[in-house]
């Protein structure tokens, strides 16, 4: 810089005044403290003077100095140096803190940030260990205590370091304000509604302010600890009534789907027991064959219950055999010969499909439960189609109806259980609202699937099973 | 067989249960409707004017509730409530809607036409309102306000009185506790049910009814109330 300022008063130095030159040099001491600090500038004005006096001052090339005026410009030069030498310096450490407060504002900014949006226990922990860390430059562990046992580390951050179970112990039964110091560790405490529930430990020499800002942190999170139980009870609270809910709607299902069966059996027999005398012999059958069929229904519901509940269990244990596709279908729609009441049933299977490895009354079961649905939608001149064929590695089979159809946004919710039970007494149509959510148990327990789609031409419903074409185990191998 | 006649309107979705009351009921001589929703339950209603009305609860259609209230805006036509709802709440709502009776499925026939002889009898009699009530030794003549058991005469207080009134002009209906507490004390008092089971005490001690075998008064768990009369 004063190489530079030496330079320009060479080229300038016949276009002003001598004297003025002196302001130059100034200038350039000026510029070197703003930049430097209170060392370089006094250099700066010292080296400032000499090429002055040396270059400018007469006698020219001398370091001597001719007149009393230029001890004067030295001592200025040196006073000036040294103002703003300080000046700058002062200026320089305060740029310098409000950098490091504002990269702390950040940076709890940021870890506050993460706080609120944690969503579990874990993610607060492992954050808070985290931000320590980065912020103390230390290793820290962050500890847990589960109620009536001692903390555990649950988070940690930074070098590798083992905390020894007897010293957790010893700042666990602590009970004092500040933080404990056991073997080079600093122990906080993490407290929610005044209850410790936790620890944290900072390895090393740790300073006050370090102490403050990591007690802040802590205080966060413990804050952001209880949000996440909060939320955590509340989905809890959730389940808990949602199991309430699906229980209460069982019982009334069941209690419905029994009932109603029986209330013809109970019926028709008393009727048949008390006047049956005056009854015609028509009639008479007439009553004795609904008590048959309406038994046969009572069996079929409480099947169906069985089969939901070893589902609901995870107990549904498949018998897997190779089966033929078309005895199953023929024999499910054998099944509801009664039910259908001369509804035409088009059964069309390809070729291509090749024998099935299931179970087969499961399989056969969850095409009944589709078929019973088709038959109670379907108008009286309507007819059901049952069609089948294999694609890569899986066989699809389609059972469409004529019927109203599914709007779209109820395509997923049908194969909810009751859910047909809970649109009123018993919807619109006989079902226990179990038969689809049991038919999908079923197929998923072979590793495949059922949804609901749209109906041939646009009109009716068509359900498709999709299953896996699978062999069993020992085929694979050998 | 004795034979009665009448006609009934059966608004039910079940065809079996459909099948075996026309059966039956037709057997005793009543002319028999059905209908399985309800709005073609209430067309027929309104084209046939049946004495008396079946009515499942759970329709396809409309809720029972609503069936009943419907039916209620422009006739007075008795009815039975058919439910496999076993909560006291549909119960008493249905009562309190209108409904003179209930009967829970599963059911034996001849308890259905136990209620259906009280039903018609009691709509009949209260029809023709005569001033004299006599049945099973409790006679009551409403113009000289006397009560009589079995010929002693016994003295009753105010609200005693308009309670066994109120159980006799409306025989062959269950009357639903806030139904009874709105007729004797007044809308404001429609839940406090203890007045009504202190009064129900008194009035039994004093008609010398017994609550475990009741001669006159019959509690209706958990609904209400209804006088006993003996089924023609």
């Amino acid at each position: 810089m004063v190489f530079v300022t030496v330079c320009l008063a060479f080229l300038l130095h016949r276009l002003m005044p001598h004297a003025s030159l002196s302001l130059l040099f100034l200038t350039g001491v000026l510029i070197v403290s703003a930049r430097t600090g209170l060392g370089p500038s006094l250099v700066a004005s010292v080296l400032s003077f000499l090429a002055y006096n040396f270059f400018f001052t007469p006698p020219y090339y001398t370091l001597e100095i001719a007149n009393d005026g230029d001890v004067a410009t030295l001592l200025f030069f040196l006073l000036m140096a040294a103002i703003t030498g300080n000046l700058a310096a002062r200026m320089h450490a305060e740029i310098d803190m409000r950098r490091t407060s504002l990269q702390r504002i950040s940076n709890l900014y940021e870890f506050s940030r993460r706080m609120s949006s944690a969503a579990g226990t874990e993610a607060v922990l492992e954050a808070l260990a985290d931000h320590l860390a980065w912020s103390t430059g230390r290793t820290v562990a962050v500890l847990v205590a589960a109620p009536g046992s001692l903390p555990a580390v649950r988070a940690r951050a930074g070098r590798a370091a083992s905390l020894h179970p007897a010293d957790i112990e010893d700042a666990w039964s602590r009970d004092e304000p500040g933080p404990a110091v056991i073997h080079a560790w600093h122990f906080l405490k993490l407290a929610a509604h005044n209850e410790p529930v936790g620890m944290v430990a900072i390895q090393g020499q740790v300073d006050a302010e370090h102490i403050d800002l990591a007690r802040s942190l802590c205080d966060q999170a413990t804050v952001a600890l209880d949000r996440t139980r909060l939320v955590a009870d509340l989905e809890q609270a959730r389940l808990v009534s949602e199991t309430e809910q699906l229980r209460s709607a069982l019982l009334s299902s069941v209690s419905h789907d029994l009932r109603t069966p029986l209330a013809s059996i109970i019926g028709s027999t008393t009727s048949l027991l008390e006047y049956g005398d005056s009854f015609s012999t028509e009639n008479r059958r007439d009553l004795l064959a609904t008590v048959v069929a309406e038994a046969q229904r009572l069996d079929r519901h409480i099947q169906n219950l069985l089969d939901m509940t070893r589902l609901g269990q995870g107990k549904m244990t498949l018998r897997r055999d190779w089966v033929d596709l078309h005895d199953i279908v023929s024999s499910a729609v054998d099944r509801l010969r009664d039910a259908l009441k001369g509804l035409p049933v088009i059964i069309d299977i390809a070729d291509t499909v090749p024998l099935l490895w299931v179970h087969g009354v499961l399989i056969e079961q969850a095409l009944v439960n589709l078929l019973d649905n088709a038959i109670c939608f379907s108008p009286p001149d309507g007819r059901i189609t049952i069609t089948a064929r294999a694609a890569a590695g899986r066989i699809e089979i389609d059972l469409c109806d004529d019927g109203p159809g599914i709007p779209e946004n109820e395509r997923e919710k049908i194969f909810d259980m009751f859910y047909t039970v809970r649109q009123g007494d018993r919807g619109s149509l006989q079902g226990t609202g179990l038969g689809l959510a049991i038919c999908r148990g079923m197929v998923a327990a072979h590793g495949g699937n059922v949804t609901a789609r749209d109906g041939r031409n646009g009109r009716g419903t068509c359900m498709r099973i999709v299953l896996p074409v699978t062999r069993p185990d020992g085929m694979d191998g050998e | 067989m004795n034979t009665a006649s009448g006609t009934i309107l059966v608004v039910e979705d079940e065809a079996q249960i459909r099948k075996f009351l026309r059966i039956s009921l037709e057997a005793h001589g009543y002319v028999i409707y059905e209908a399985r929703l309800g709005k073609d339950g209430l067309k027929l209603c309104e084209s046939t004017q049946p004495q008396l009305v079946i009515l499942d609860l759970g329709l396809p259609d409309m809720d029972g509730q609503q069936f009943i209230a419907r039916l209620r805006e422009w006739s007075q036509v008795p009815i039975i409530v058919l439910s496999v709802r076993s909560s006291e709440a549909q119960k008493v709502q249905a009562l309190d809607a209108g409904a003179n009776d209930y009967v829970t499925k599963p059911f034996g026939i001849s308890e259905l036409m136990a209620r259906i002889r009280v039903v018609l009898r009691g709509a009949e009699e209260a029809a023709s309102a005569p001033t004299v009530f006599d049945a099973r030794g409790l006679r009551v003549d409403m113009a000289l306000r006397e009560v009589r058991v079995d010929g002693t005469p016994v003295h009753l207080s105010k609200k005693e009185y308009a309670l066994l009134r109120l159980l006799i002009d409306s025989r062959g209906r269950v009357l639903t506790h806030q139904h009874i507490l709105r007729e004797v004390w007044g809308p404001a008092r429609q839940d406090e049910t203890h007045y009504l089971r202190v009064l129900v005490g008194q009035l039994r001690q004093k008609l010398g009814d017994d609550p475990a075998s009741p001669r006159f008064i019959v509690t209706v768990q958990g609904v209400g109330y209804r006088l006993a009369v003996p089924a023609r």
